[in-house]
């Protein structure tokens, strides 16, 4: 019963990460909250839906799509956009996210109506025991293969590539990455691409675990929000520790309360974290 | 001439900090500026560095205007800002900082003849080079700027308040190294509060106050002149 709860909450804590990754890496290097990030997230599910329904593309293969859509479309909004600003205070650049997010949700109400849809995959009910006590449902396990193998490239681009030191460089002294010459404004623009993209990912991802409609980002951008907290800014590992808390969490917090609970629960923990840990488990970077 | 600095007015937004400022500096030399707090050094390094763009005047670079050059072609055309406080990636390894310091660069060239350079200038950097950068002691931060800075094989290294904080000893090391440096070709703008260090170690200089020039020649002279040692040198 209690490896099954954990497991549970495992499962979908992955996917809590992935979703938290994107805006961790946004908020850590330019320090904007990207409220948006849930309507990003949306749109990478509809992506799917749509792909599905209409071309019948499976789901899983569409993630490559979503990704590259939501890329596009972050590197065009901080490009042509959250650049513009950047240098205003922090409370211009929430307010931009917050207008996107507002743009974003009723254009796709307009376009999708409110009505809350399904990917339905021939194979989503199958699934395999492990012992005598534990069921893991084969789509969830796959969506955890994905969290894990999306991001260890992530990591990679992070820590191995060009991009990934003109990031992290930008992160730690921005005056100092100009003066060794990287290209701020475009590391920004590429960096905002990565993070929506995740968010494109994990999008894609919860469409085919959970229903969806356009409304469903605000609720998305807090639990990423609460699993950033929890788990501190800075590092990888943050999002990864954070999303698993948060999944396992709730997964057994819904079991003994309730699964009305389950969003009182995300809010308990981060009231928690901010009054023991304001940096976060790990404790922050700095 | 290898920079030239003309009529130069720069500020932050309605302050302006710099008044029609002159300057020189030729090939291979070693220059000084120096000034008390506030006068404008810092801010003058920016703009030459293209952080910041000046309001008039024009800055040359071996004959070719780069007044309004952002920060990236500045360091591909040679030149490089050592800022003030070090300003390392504190989360980066010595060598990632080393290696940072030749991003411009890196994709047309092997770095490692420049990283195993540098090291040789700087034995202690290479016995710390997987250390964070962060963990570093002062001097050892500093030398580590200097070496990010040369990583980039510049002609012109622009150094700010080099001395602050550090011992007299690091100062003396660090000093000796940088006329190395200088005799293998890079010219170096020195720039200091410490008035006595800056113009002992360098060929010509110039002084600021309030953001204008007030005196400038050569370096023995100015050591010598009454004002300097008034106002400055406390004699
Ligand atoms: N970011 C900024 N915004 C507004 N004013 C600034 C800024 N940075 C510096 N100043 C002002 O510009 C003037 C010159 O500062 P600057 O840092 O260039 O002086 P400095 O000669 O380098 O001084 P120090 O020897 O203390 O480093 C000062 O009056 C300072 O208050
Ligand atoms: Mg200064």
């Amino acid at each position: 019963m209690l490896a099954q709860i954990v497991i549970n909450g495992i499962l979908k804590g992955g996917l809590y990460a992935l979703m938290a990754m994107g805006m961790s890496l946004i908020w850590g290097v330019m320090d904007i909250i990207n409220i948006a990030h849930g309507s990003f997230i949306m749109l990478g599910a509809f992506t799917t839906y749509w792909l599905f329904t209409l071309l019948g593309i499976d789901p899983f293969v569409s993630l490559i799509f979503s990704i590259s859509i939501l890329f596009v479309i972050g590197y065009g909004i901080q490009k042509y956009l959250i650049n513009l600003i950047i240098r205003a205070s922090a409370f211009i650049t929430l307010i931009l996210a917050f207008g996107i997010e507002i743009f974003i949700n009723n254009a796709a109400l307009v376009a999708w109506t409110a009505d809350v849809r399904k990917v339905k995959v021939a194979y989503g009910a199958s699934n395999f025991s492990l012992g005598d006590w534990v069921t893991i449902p084969t789509v969830r396990l796959l969506a955890f293969m994905l969290v894990i193998v999306i991001g260890t490239i992530f990591f990679f681009i992070l820590n191995r590539t060009d991009l990934g030191r003109s990031i992290r460089s930008t992160a730690q002294d921005l005056d100092a990455a100009q003066l060794v010459g990287v290209d701020v404004a475009r590391t920004y623009a590429l960096t905002f691409g990565l993070g929506v993209g995740a968010a494109g990912a994990a999008g894609t991802l919860w469409s085919i675990l959970f229903p969806i409609s356009p409304m469903m980002g605000g609720i998305l951008t807090l639990k990423s929000f609460v699993v950033v907290i929890i788990g501190g800014l800075g590092s990888m590992l943050g999002p990864i520790l954070g999303g698993l808390t948060l999944g396992v969490a709730e997964a057994m917090g819904s079991t003994w309360f309730g699964s009305t609970y389950e969003n009182l629960i995300s809010f308990t923990i981060l009231v928690l974290v901010l009054i023991l840990r304001p940096k976060g488990i790990l404790g922050g970077a700095d | 001439m290898l920079l030239g600095i003309k009529e130069l007015d720069a500020g932050y937004g309605d302050v302006q900090v710099l008044w029609g400022l002159n300057l020189k500096v030729e090939e291979k030399q070693i220059v000084a500026l120096v000034g008390s707090n506030g006068a404008g050094k810092s801010t003058l390094l920016k703009v030459i560095s293209g952080l910041m763009r000046p309001y008039r005047g024009q800055i040359l670079f071996r004959g070719e205007d780069i007044t309004r050059t952002p920060p990236k072609e500045i360091v591909r055309k040679g030149i490089v800002h050592v800022p003030e406080g070090r300003r390392l990636f504190p989360q980066m390894t010595v060598e990632e900082n080393l290696v940072m310091g030749a991003f411009r660069r890196r994709k047309d060239k092997d770095i490692r003849p420049e990283l195993a350079r540098v090291y040789e200038l700087f034995p202690r950097l290479k016995e710390r080079r997987l250390q964070k950068a962060g963990s570093l002691s002062g001097g050892e931060q500093q030398m580590c700027a200097i070496a990010r800075g040369l990583m980039s094989d510049p002609r012109l290294l622009i150094i700010d308040e080099m001395s602050l904080g550090l011992a007299p000893v690091i100062v003396d090391d660090l000093v000796e190294i940088l006329k190395e440096i200088n005799s293998r070709g890079t010219a170096i703008l020195l720039v200091e509060q410490d008035v006595q260090l800056a113009l002992s170690n360098s060929h010509y200089g110039y002084v600021v106050a309030t953001g204008r020039l007030v005196m400038e020649g050569p370096s023995e002279e100015l050591l010598q002149s009454k004002e300097i040692k008034e106002a400055y040198l406390g004699m």
